[in-house]
């Protein structure tokens, strides 16, 4: 009886150890996982930043108006060539 | 020794076949307490160790732990970037960049190869010779160039160059460039603000780097967190009250005129009516905030705000308007400003004509000195410096911005007669050009003031009355009557809307005198007047041309600000007159 218990016993000693080892094998796995994740949100973050940047950069009023002029060919409009529309007039 | 000969060793009794027990040593009388007292020494010592051992474990705990977890525990510093600054549209205005510092050990570096420290100049974009002169073997460590960017750092890092070391930081980036940088100011190397908005928020801007525990593994790799030691916090993003595209608008507005009439400097503000945020300030000259080694101190002036001039003929409308609000005046009030001049204490003040009779709006619209020193002359002079007071004059500004000037009113008390008068159209005080551009809301909204903003502004904020909406009203007449080709800013018209405004020329004082060659031109004025949108003020400075007047020089580049401004704004037009009159002689205000 006795030594039934006791193989019982350690089989459940030996058996929660290993699951101890898993679990911290596991959370360590996942710790790393998050840690790249994380970096990887950092880095998302800045080239994020870097696109704004470059965003503001290329929609600079004084380049679009430059491109507009240059290369498009068009001139700033005036009201003596504009039709205004109303809204709900006949 | 082998053990035959041991055992022939004479010197040890056993040898000599004699009994331990038998030993004569053992006959030796001894006293008893030597014994005791070993055993006494002995109990003691481990005594102590245990005492010792109750002590380090059970209760002063905390310096060998403290030793141990320095022994493998970690702090990784958790960076955290400046804000950002927007405009009102959510376009970046000012960006940090994670760039990094290149810092070397001379002594080590300079045992590398020379093609390597040539290839190594070349990525930090100086001479080798240069980079030499800073690699002093004397020193143990220096920087060799700071806000490196990435790309450079990464191709530095695969020359594998001995004793060189990177640290991170930051780099901020401004695209919009000249355009905005009055407005938005700068950082220094670092990350702190220096001018304008980075200056001023620098508080909530800036931001706190945090630190992690944790444990690493042999690769270098985390793996153990152990919980935050500081939190970090990142810089609030700032949200200005600036409009990008207007800001373009006023900035090409005032550089063109600048160009145009060979003026040595040029400012212009757009205020918003409704909620006082500040839509446009521009400046020229400028600089490039993102690169400033060549800056000077015309460059960086911010002329808007920090400089003060006499508002000269623009404070007219105020005059007036105290008149009519004190019913002292009305608009149909006539005044014989015969023969073109009028003598003070003594002192002549001119006009630049002779104006004959004229009523109220006649004496605004003609910009005549007579007609406002004689509507003063009705009004005591503490109501005069009440109403400045109220209008912000002279006051510390609450504009949440660096630098900016309260201007100078001096106490109505000590006014002479003849001050007086000369501060009813506008010399004798300073002010800037922003306090001006506000004072002119009581015309625009129904008399009433409100602050000012550089941030974006999300609750109408509440005004402090000043005039009631029926004078603001007669006066925004007379204002519209000055932008027509019989008034002083005819040349301030802008086709498809109507628009009021007032122009003013001051001389400039230079060495404590006023200057008869240099002078500044004004125009602060409200557009559309059927429903008041934008206040636009416009400063040249000395222009050295033909045209020298605020009607003449401020007045068309108002114009063209407003024109381009109300479309970009999709502002309806309020008028059907598309071509414009300007007389070939305008009529030009006095000085």
């Amino acid at each position: 009886m006795s030594v039934k218990l006791n193989i019982l016993l350690t089989a459940a000693v030996v058996g929660c150890a290993l699951s101890v080892v898993n679990a911290r094998y596991q959370s360590r796995h996942l710790l790393i996982e998050l840690e790249r994740l994380n970096q990887h949100a950092r880095q998302l973050e800045i080239d994020w930043a870097q696109l704004q940047l470059d965003q503001s950069t290329l929609g600079k009023n004084e380049r679009i108006e430059q491109i507009a002029r240059t290369s498009l060919n068009m001139s700033p409009l005036t009201p003596a060539r504009t039709q205004y529309l109303t809204d709900g007039a006949k | 020794m082998s053990r035959v000969e041991r055992r022939a060793t004479p010197r040890v009794a056993a040898s000599k076949g004699v009994a331990f027990s038998k030993s004569p040593v053992l006959a030796v009388n001894v006293p008893s307490w030597r014994s005791r007292v070993v055993l006494f020494v002995l109990f003691a010592a481990f005594v102590a160790l245990a005492a010792r051992a109750l002590w380090l474990q059970g209760v002063s705990t905390q310096f060998l732990q403290k030793q141990g977890k320095s022994r493998y525990e970690r702090l990784v510093e958790l960076p955290a970037a400046r804000g950002k600054i927007m405009d009102r549209h959510g376009q970046v205005l000012a960006s940090s960049l994670p760039v990094k510092a290149v810092a070397a050990f001379p002594k080590e570096v300079l045992k590398e190869p020379n093609d390597k420290l040539a290839e190594l100049a070349r990525l930090l974009e100086m001479p080798e010779t240069e980079l030499r002169a800073k690699l002093d073997p004397k020193k143990t460590y220096v920087y060799l160039k700071r806000q490196v960017e990435m790309d450079a750092v990464e191709k530095i890092e695969k020359l594998k160059i001995d004793g060189i070391d990177t640290r991170k930081e930051y780099k901020r980036y401004y695209p919009q460039g000249e355009v905005m940088t009055h407005l938005v100011g700068f950082t220094n190397v670092e990350d702190k603000g220096q001018e304008g908005m980075e200056l001023f928020h620098q508080k909530a801007l800036m931001g706190v780097p945090g630190s992690r525990r944790v444990i690493r593994d042999r690769l270098g790799h985390i793996a153990e967190d152990l919980g935050m030691f500081r939190e970090p916090h990142h810089g609030k993003d700032l949200t200005l009250s600036v409009d990008s595209k207007l800001q373009y608008i006023a900035f090409t507005s005032v550089k063109n005129a600048v160009e145009k009439f060979n003026a040595q400097a040029g400012g212009a503000v757009v205020l918003d009516v409704e909620t006082g945020e500040v839509l446009a300030m521009a400046n020229y000259p400028t600089y490039n905030p993102n690169d400033r080694s060549n800056l000077t101190g015309a460059q960086l002036r911010n002329r808007v705000i920090t400089d003060t001039f006499e508002p000269g003929s623009t404070i007219k409308p105020v005059t007036v308007a105290l008149g009519l609000e004190t019913k002292r005046i009305t608009p149909d009030t006539v005044f014989d400003t015969n023969p073109g001049y009028i003598m003070v204490t003594g002192k002549r003040i001119r006009d630049t004509h002779n104006y004959g009779v004229r009523n109220v709006g006649g004496i605004i619209q003609k910009s005549s000195n007579i007609g406002v020193v004689k509507i003063s002359q009705m009004i005591p002079p503490q109501e005069m410096w009440e109403m400045y007071t109220k209008l912000g004059y002279g006051q510390a500004p609450r504009f949440g911005f660096p630098g900016a000037t309260a201007g100078r009113v001096r106490p109505w008390k000590s006014w002479k007669p003849i001050e007086y008068a000369n501060m009813a159209f506008g010399h004798g005080l300073s002010v800037s050009l922003l306090q001006m551009a506000r004072s002119y809301m009581i015309f625009a909204r129904n008399g009433d003031i409100i602050p000012l903003s550089f941030l974006k502004v999300d609750e109408k904020p509440v005004g402090q009355q000043v005039i009631s909406p029926k004078t603001a009203a007669q006066v925004r007449t007379m204002l519209e009557s000055v932008v027509s080709p019989e008034g002083t800013a005819s040349k301030a018209q802008v086709p498809g809307y109507r628009v009021g405004g007032k122009t003013g020329t001051a001389e400039k004082i230079v060495n404590g005198h006023y200057s008869r060659t240099d002078n500044i031109g004004y125009f602060v004025g409200i557009a559309p007047m059927s429903k008041p949108r934008f206040i636009i003020a416009v400063m040249i400075d000395n222009p050295r041309g033909a045209l020298r007047t605020g009607g003449s020089v401020a007045a068309p580049t108002a114009a063209d600000l407003a024109a381009n401004a109300l479309r970009a704004a999709n502002v309806p037009p309020d008028s059907s007159i598309t071509d414009i009159i300007i007389p070939d002689e305008p009529v030009e205000e006095s000085l």
